[in-house]
């Protein structure tokens, strides 16, 4: 296809940009001169997308191969889709402007449950049959990976196989195999079975599974010689990891659009809400000197004037101080903006808020994910509310006169009390404000409160907990509203119908992926955006199903209950998660990584011991 | 310090960055060329850049002008040129940079060429009528304005603000070339005027591709 076709429907939709490539650093290969071609697709919008460093570390991994050329592809928003309907346009690549159907392997990154609909829906509209069953050939492989492939099993009738853990350190075995099998004219099947001897490769037709009467899985048993077991696979030494050494500088702006270097991987904390903080375990840190030359390289090869020190808890790094110093030699001469997202509270210190102000102030947020101590403690947070008071006074003495605060509800053995705490404790930041001497002078304080509702995740020590059912979730929002009296707090919260379905599909198994086919046909896509999600519409699904989604949402599961991901192997053993989830209902904390081992698991990826 | 003036095209993919989006776009290429240009002083330190006469969306340009500050006097202009079109996307590219002679109000007409797409109609129908359509003696369009505070339509004849420099047949496309006002004076977008051709002509299935191709000052000399 060529841009003149596109040319009458581009100027009919919205941010035209999305749909056109062509952006510096985009990769441009001739199509006869390479073996392999992939699409690496991101079922949500351009501008959401685009932010995505996993797609930017793997587009560049991919492409630094000489057979290979990879390309983007994004779900088009709903005008697009419609114009691209009605001229008869498949979804392409932004490079090439090829179909999706002309590409050998359609690679996906499942980063949120409800992302899922856009992946059949994209197929389609490239021109891919969007059952597995019905790709006899082994183009058109379709893949997937990212965090929600730790419990792909909702997805098994569409994907032919599934990367567990980094892709930076599979993806080129898989493609060397690929390369292999496509020259010597092999079948999908065999292909596949050869795929399933690469550890981290899970390739969910050589299992099967059996359902007991109650509806829980009976057993999950391995054919044609694939493992009993798939273990994901992680990069051991992080400060060799290959990292792109430049970025797609997209024309339109985008969610995160600037330099992003992470500067490590895993975490050490254990919250036990966080499905993160368990999946990319253990922690693995670069050292201060590539983080410097990776945010050297990246900020002259894109002209950004923003870099982002990326990790799930930058401030957990151990060398911050020399790293931070080392950064703003040079980013200070340059006029670029460094942002330092998710810092702790319990280290954040004043050295650092000075930093962060030096060049262009930006919002503060905190998150103490709880209102009482105890609900912190059930969760394992592991801060004080004197941590999060002693942050507030930094930023009001810094001159931040508001400040931005995250709870969730819905936690396990969350009571109306721990409700009220949230409420209570973002009055004493209030009060804080003004017993605060040298904040900033003539300006009103405002403590936002962003609440969001607990998901229980697999790999998690809540993967055994029930979630709240909607009717209790919107009692726990009327008792927040309720609670408000001061008008310097905006309480911010979201209708919650969606975490609903983001739960079920979250431990969900097989059975769902019909109700997932089924609510596409009936149109569900771009189930994360509210304007577009019918909650209606996947009731009904479920019910001509013949599934109940409290059975998978609300259901409590006893320690034996084999689990629908079972068979799949995060390193962290059950063992560990279902001593955290007693300590959890007792209220009682586990210290963190550095200070104390606590036996998950995850030390035998790095040879038995994650500290020096 | 010395502004200088940087002549560019606006082709290809690069005819779906908007305004706002091209501005980001050149403050990052000049970061990636490492020119040495002057960064203003106040509380959000960024590059000075100007644009002449920002371009609307979807159009293609042969005639875009960029005004920016450089530190270093003797910077070779040609180096500017070289540098930028080595940063940029290859949808963009600098033909000339040179000193700046004239302010960006100097600037008073635009030349533009526009093909014209019939879909069912014959090229050479649409030929005639457009130049029928361009011989009526008032074209009256809609245009949103702000009287104070408050948001009003206005009618306007556009008819004066233009002229018809040719119209013929190209294969199936009618080639039209167009001279508008332009400049803040006074500032005809010739799509205004394509949809009141549609309009007078109800219902005609019509599509159009246009390049903007020259910006002229009063002495109908090039702007420079």
């Amino acid at each position: 296809m060529q841009l003149q076709q596109l040319d009458p429907i581009l100027m009919r939709v919205q941010k035209p940009a999305r749909y056109t490539g062509g952006e510096l650093n985009s990769v441009t290969k001739d199509k006869n001169s390479v073996f392999m071609r992939f699409a690496f697709c991101f079922p949500d919008t351009y501008e959401i997308g685009m932010s995505h460093l996993g797609m930017k570390i793997l587009y560049s991994l991919l492409n630094y191969r000489e057979d290979t050329w990879c390309e983007r592809v994004f779900a088009p928003w709903v005008d697009f889709e419609e114009e691209m309907k009605k001229e008869n346009i498949p979804l392409y690549g932004l490079e090439s402007f090829d179909p999706l159907y002309e590409f050998d392997i359609i690679g996906f990154t499942l980063q949120y449950e409800l992302s899922y609909t856009n992946i059949l829906n994209m197929l389609k509209l490239g021109g891919v049959p969007v059952l597995a069953s019905e790709r006899h050939d082994l183009k058109n492989l379709v893949i997937a990976g990212g965090p929600c492939a730790c419990n792909p099993e909702p997805l098994v009738d569409f994907i032919d196989l599934f990367m567990l853990g980094e892709g930076e350190e599979s993806m080129n075995e898989l493609m060397d195999l690929y390369r292999d099998c496509k020259a010597a004219n092999e079948s999908k099947a065999s292909f596949l079975q050869k795929a399933a001897q690469i550890g981290g490769i899970y390739v969910p037709s050589l299992y099967e599974v059996t359902y007991n009467e109650d509806g829980t899985v009976a057993q999950i048993t391995p054919k044609d010689g694939a493992p009993k077991t798939v273990k994901k696979r992680i990069i051991r030494d992080f400060d060799k990891v290959f990292y792109p050494e430049n970025f797609i500088v997209p024309f339109m702006g985008t969610v995160h659009d600037r330099a992003v270097v992470e500067v490590l991987r895993g975490c050490i904390r254990g919250c036990r809400f966080c499905q993160a903080g368990f999946l990319y375990r253990p922690l693995r840190e670069k050292k201060p000197d590539t983080i410097c030359a990776e945010c050297r390289d990246l900020c002259e090869s894109t002209g950004y004037e923003e870099v982002s020190l990326s990790s799930l808890s930058t401030s957990d790094y151990s060398d911050m101080e020399s790293l931070l110093t080392q950064l703003f030699d040079y980013t200070q001469t340059r006029h670029i903006n460094m942002t330092l997202p998710s810092l702790r509270i319990d280290n954040f210190s004043e050295e650092l808020l000075e930093k962060i102000k030096a060049v262009r102030k930006s919002g503060l947020t905190f998150a103490p994910e709880a209102g009482t101590q105890r609900m912190r403690d059930v969760i394992n947070k592991n801060i004080s509310e004197e941590d999060v008071m002693h942050s507030c006074r930094l930023a009001f003495e810094g001159g931040y006169s508001s400040v931005k605060l995250y709870f969730m509800i819905g936690l396990p053995t969350e009571t109306e009390e721990d409700i009220r705490g949230i409420i209570e404790l973002a009055q004493r930041v209030v009060d804080l404000y003004y017993h605060t001497e040298n904040r900033a002078k003539g300006q009103s304080v405002n403590v936002t409160v962003s609440v969001s509702t607990f998901v229980p995740k697999p790999f998690t020590p809540f993967q055994y907990e029930p979630q709240d059912t909607f009717a209790q979730i919107e009692e726990k929002h009327r008792i927040l509203k309720d609670a408000v009296t001061s008008k310097k707090i905006s309480l911010k919260y979201h209708h919650s119908d969606a975490s609903v379905l983001e739960a079920v599909f979250a431990r969900g198994d097989r059975r769902l992926a019909q109700v997932i086919y089924k609510a596409f046909l009936k149109g569900c896509t771009f189930d994360s955006w509210d304007d577009q999600f019918h909650y209606d519409r996947w009731m009904e699904t479920f019910k001509e199903c013949g599934l109940d989604p409290a059975f998978y949402a609300n259901r409590r599961r006893s320690f034996d209950e084999i689990l629908p991901w079972s068979h799949l192997d995060y390193c962290v053993s059950e063992a560990f998660l279902q001593r955290e989830n007693k300590k959890a209902h007792e209220a009682a904390v586990t210290k963190n990584c550095r200070m104390q081992c606590a036996g998950c698991g995850a030390n035998t990826l790095v040879g038995g011991k994650c500290f020096d | 310090m010395i502004d200088i003036r940087v002549f560019y095209h606006k082709t290809g993919r690069a005819r779906y960055i908007s305004h706002l989006d091209m501005m980001r776009c050149m403050q990052r290429a000049i970061v990636r060329a490492k020119l040495p240009v002057w960064y203003t002083e106040g509380f959000n330190p960024h590059i000075y850049l100007t644009f002449a006469l920002p371009l609307s969306l979807g159009y293609e340009s042969k005639s875009e002008v960029m005004d920016l500050r450089l530190i270093d006097d003797a910077f070779p202009l040609s180096e500017v040129t070289s540098r930028l079109n080595d940063a940029l996307p290859p949808d963009i590219r600098i033909h000339t940079t040179a000193k700046i002679q004239n302010k960006p109000q100097a600037i008073t007409h635009a030349i533009y060429t526009i093909q014209l797409f019939g879909n069912t109609q014959s090229a050479e129908v649409l030929r005639d009528r457009f130049c029928a359509f361009m011989r009526s003696t008032q074209i009256l369009v809609e245009k949103r304005a702000k009287q104070g505070r408050r948001k009003i339509t206005k009618q306007i004849d556009i008819r004066p603000m233009c002229e018809l420099l040719s119209c013929e047949v190209s294969g199936d496309v009618v080639l039209l070339t167009l001279k508008t006002q332009a400049g803040i004076q006074s500032n005809l977008n010739p799509s205004l005027l394509l949809e009141a051709f549609i309009q007078t002509n109800e219902g005609l299935p019509l599509r159009w591709h246009i390049c903007r191709d020259a910006l002229l000052m009063e002495d109908g000399s090039p702007f420079c």
